[in-house]
């Protein structure tokens, strides 16, 4: 027989929360009426209230009580743990009691708050901290442990992206290896001569950048290299690169964090019907236009006359991609200022449907060159033979008009490539195709894979100024995150896998979203790598066999938790 | 969905239908585009069968390929064999149409590997009651070759869930399919219904190329028939597991053997949860059900065993059986097992064994299954 269990000796400690929990709930009854149910005669139970435990006075009293008591087990009865569980977890660090033998309720929120009766209110929450007492007496320590770290970082993409991420994080302590698979840094910029004619800028920024990269010592370049493979979790993730030209395994070393920049393409055009025509005719993507001006320094025909009439069209593959590539009504204005400038006499029909305008110069921009004369046209149909162009303004019947050139604004997609780099890394991709971001709004630029970012246009349509503030952030968030020679403390509320139970049937690879578990198959069993796992506890839903535990989440706890909180 | 093929190669049925399956095989295994056979075999003894995967074809005169009981389900003894990969023997393996389901419900969760094996069904008449056949085995065969030459369904000697059975005959995962209730007795169509099918045939030489409509009717006829009869049945099954009392009322003669978990088919965990330490309650927990309830019956858990069970492994159930004919207290497992499978598998969208690499639902997760669920629980509750 086991011998009997260490005694075991539970704090509950309620917080009045000023009035907004004392005048709600009865706590002297809660006081008077828990050491004297049944289940815990037999048990150590110390019951006390306090004004405010998450004031300093509070925490200091309850870091005094923990101590002075002895108490192998604690119950916070207070606010939501959204506000406060950190605060609690912090004081039991403090002390002799291991943050995992402690549980805050929500008595606040839940009860005080939601149930005017008083009365009913004291009972339910009796119930709940009746339910964490138990939950409590069935948690487990854990262990939390600390890893050293690789402060480097692999970014993926020569493009301004990429550039500004690796000036952004290089630096005496970090390494940056900066892998691009064509032959030079600079990407889609390189095709470009003038950024927007209201951001004073023009090729220098790029060139000077790209200077500054090559001089860097931190940053190692990679050119005509692309990822074969990258292996492990945040601080520790092995990389092998892999030289296109001849198909050869590249360099190999260790990063602790990993920025994918790789960009976008314009969509093709010959896919869509309504926009097909021939090599000879006078229609222009919108980069062949940059790249035009950068080379001959005007808009020409093939000719080399300068065109007459131009007829500009928006949103070409909006509607069949389903978002909008954000940047084409910027550049599409910054190409008629151009014909402006080269001929005053030059006719622009401007095709749009919807004009995006998001930053504060541009509607400025747009005033200005509207009022030079250029006919903008809110379209919603729009046709092209060559450069005859049959439109549908809004509300209106059909039309048709000849230009000497077409200017067509693709849509934006994920460079070539983005696919297979989504599936090497385990990331998700939104229905978009391009990168899935961890939160649109919360968390822009790190993935569902903790240490893997993206930023740039990789990650949906982006310009330059999105790209570099994107950029900025993932190096702040690396830069603190990956701080030299400190170290990491991973998730210890983690999945872990019973071998016994385990039959290999793979169901949790396919549901874990982190590429937190590997197959072993000489065991035949699944196994969770505790670095990259962070306890979401889907996989444990998903086995068939019930081999998956949930640390500080098990059946046990749940169990508990629930049968007395209905009992 | 998968291509259909409308297509099959009549063969006579002078010798019976065992003769000329065990004459197809033999020719696959002489020509080298089979490896290994696995077949059912009687036993020495000659009052059961056993599964035999057998490479040598003289050996093949031994092997029944309808056997008229199931003691191992096949897709457990396929399991046997490629669980740890395809390796490179081509096997075919020829079973009924539930083990077949079985095997891609195994093939699912990485249990079985399919991919160097050619699944061949039959239009499966049913199979006999374990206890009816042990009693007298040579009756047993008796019986069951009437039922081979039968064109209709003969309910009234199978196992309770053959006689409800409608997916006795060809699967979108066969490979090869011998439809045995074809337009007369003195022949049987032999159906490819895969590439791997198609390629057996031609290295054989058989041109598929009788129309196979008119057995396909029959079966659809004969299909209707038995899903009407699954319907009449599961209304008097329904009583028996709906709501706690009727499970309670039903399972109450369990000895709590576990038979019907080990024999499953589909349960294929190494340690079945219940089994385990971390199942049984500590005596604090038994207390508390006793103050609650005033008694408990001990060992605790008997139903928790079945329900869990059900929860595990309905959605994957095939039918087969064996539960039944495995449970000493005669429970009709099977049949509630059946029932509820059928339950859950309509609220998931799913039928066990259909598709090769469907996605279990446990993988998939989509908005309108929790509609379901509500109305089930509004139907419980109703």
């Amino acid at each position: 027989m086991e011998s009997k269990k260490t005694s075991s000796k539970i704090g509950v400690y309620i917080c009045e929360c000023g009035p907004n929990i004392a005048d709600n709930i009865d706590i002297d009854t809660i006081i008077a009426r828990l050491p004297s149910l049944e289940e815990y005669q037999n048990k150590e139970l110390v019951v006390k209230r306090y004004k405010l435990l998450c004031s300093n006075e509070g925490k200091e009293f309850l870091e005094n009580e923990i101590r002075e008591n002895e108490f192998t087990h604690l119950v916070v009865a207070a606010c939501s743990p959204r506000d406060h569980d950190t605060t609690f977890i912090n004081v039991c660090k403090k002390t002799q009691l291991n943050p995992y033998l402690y549980k805050m309720v929500n008595i606040r929120e839940q009860c005080a708050w939601i149930i005017p009766d008083k009365e009913k209110a004291t009972e339910k929450a009796i119930r709940y901290i009746r339910a964490a007492t138990s939950r409590v007496l069935k948690q487990s320590e854990l262990i939390e442990k600390q890893l050293d770290i690789d402060p480097g970082v692999l970014v993926i993409g020569g493009g301004i992206s990429g550039i500004e991420t690796a000036l952004s994080l290089a630096g005496k302590e970090r390494k940056v290896y900066l892998v691009e698979k064509s032959s030079e840094l600079g990407g889609k910029m390189n095709m470009f001569k003038e950024l927007l004619p209201r951001q004073n800028g023009n090729r220098d920024i790029i060139e000077k950048k790209i200077e500054e990269v090559k001089k860097n010592e931190s940053i190692t370049i990679f050119l005509e290299t692309e990822l074969e493979s990258a292996v492990g979790f945040l601080g520790n993730f092995e990389i092998s690169l892999k030289n296109i030209k001849n198909n050869q395994p590249g360099a190999e070393f260790t990063v602790g964090a990993i920025v994918a920049a790789t960009g976008f393409r314009l969509t093709d055009t010959g896919k869509l019907a309504q926009y097909k025509y021939s090599k000879e005719s006078e229609v222009y993507t919108s980069l062949e236009i940059e790249n035009m001006i950068k080379r001959d320094g005007k808009i020409v025909l093939k000719s080399g006359k300068e065109p007459e009439s131009v007829g500009l069209i928006h949103c070409v593959g909006r509607e069949e991609k389903g978002y909008c590539s954000q940047i084409c009504c910027n550049y599409m204005l910054k190409f008629i200022s151009f014909l402006q400038q080269q001929s005053d006499s030059i006719k622009i029909k401007d095709f749009y449907r919807d004009m995006c305008l998001p930053h504060k110069e541009d509607q400025g921009f747009f005033e200005e060159v509207k009022n030079k004369g250029a006919d903008f046209i809110r379209i919603s149909d729009v046709k092209i033979k060559g450069t005859h162009v049959e439109y549908t303004p809004i509300g209106k019947d059909k039309k048709e008009v000849d230009v000497d050139m077409v200017i067509l604004a693709p849509a934006m997609e994920p460079e070539k490539g983005t696919e297979e780099l989504a599936e090497l890394f385990n990331v998700p991709l939104s229905e978009t195709n391009f990168f899935q971001e961890e939160h649109q709004q919360l968390n822009p630029v790190e993935t569902s894979i903790e240490g893997i970012f993206i930023v740039g246009a990789c990650h949906g349509p982006a310009g330059i100024s999105e790209s570099m503030l994107q950029a900025q952030a993932a190096s702040g968030k690396i830069s603190t995150r990956l701080i030299p020679g400190k170290k990491i403390v991973p998730e210890v509320k983690v999945s872990e896998i019973m071998e016994d139970f385990c039959m290999g049937c793979r169901t949790c690879m396919d549901i874990c979203s982190y590429g937190a578990i590997t197959f072993d198959g000489e065991l035949s069993v699944c196994v969770v790598n505790e670095a990259i796992c962070r306890g979401c506890g889907n996989c444990a839903g998903s086995c068939p066999s019930g081999a998956i535990r949930a640390k500080h989440f098990t059946s046990a706890q749940i169990y508990q938790e629930i049968i007395e909180a209905i009992r | 969905m998968k291509k259909s093929y409308t297509k099959g190669a009549k063969i006579s049925n002078s010798k019976g239908s065992r003769k000329t399956i065990l004459n197809f095989l033999k020719g696959l295994l002489k020509k080298g585009s089979l490896d290994a056979v696995l077949i059912p075999m009687r036993v020495p003894a000659g009052d059961s069968y056993a599964w035999v995967l057998i490479k040598d074809k003289k050996l093949l005169d031994d092997a029944n390929p309808i056997a008229p009981i199931m003691p191992v389900q096949g897709a457990n003894a396929l399991s046997s064999c490629t669980k740890k990969g395809k390796g490179n023997l081509k096997i075919a393996a020829l079973m009924r149409p539930c083990e077949i389901r079985a095997a891609i419900e195994l093939s699912k969760l990485n249990q079985v590997n399919l991919e160097s094996v050619t699944l061949i069904s039959y239009d499966c008449p049913g199979a006999l009651p374990m206890s009816d056949y042990l009693q007298d085995p040579g009756e047993g065969e008796k019986v069951f070759d009437s039922l081979l030459k039968k064109r209709d369904r003969d309910v009234e000697s199978v196992k309770p869930v053959c006689g409800i059975c409608d997916n006795f005959s060809i699967l979108p995962a066969s490979d090869l399919h011998f439809g045995l209730s074809a337009d007369s007795r003195d022949n049987i169509l032999l159906i490819p219904n895969s590439k791997k099918g198609t390629g057996l045939l031609n290295k054989m030489d058989i041109k598929p190329s009788e129309d196979i409509s008119s057995w396909a009717k029959n079966i659809e006829e004969l299909k209707k028939v038995q899903e009407k009869k699954r319907k009449e049945r599961f209304e008097y099954v329904k009583d028996m597991v709906e709501g706690f009392d009727s499970l309670v009322k039903t399972f109450s003669a369990c000895v709590g053997c576990h038979n019907c978990e080990s024999v499953c088919p589909v349960c294929y965990c190494r340690q079945c949860y219940f089994e385990s330490e971390t199942a049984k309650p500590d005596i604090e927990s038994i207390l508390l059900k006793t103050k609650n309830r005033g008694s408990i019956s001990l060992p605790a858990d008997r139903i928790m065993f079945h329900v869990g069970r059900m929860v595990h492994m309905s959605l994957s159930c095939v039918s087969c059986g064996l539960c039944t004919d495995a449970c000493p207290v005669s429970i009709p497992v099977a049949e509630l097992f059946s029932y509820v499978g059928d339950r859950t598998q309509q609220t998931f969208e799913y039928r066990s064994g259909e598709e090769k690499g469907e996605p279990i639902p446990m993988k998939t997760y989509r908005k309108e299954e929790t509609k379901g669920i509500n109305e089930l629980v509004k139907g419980a509750e109703g």
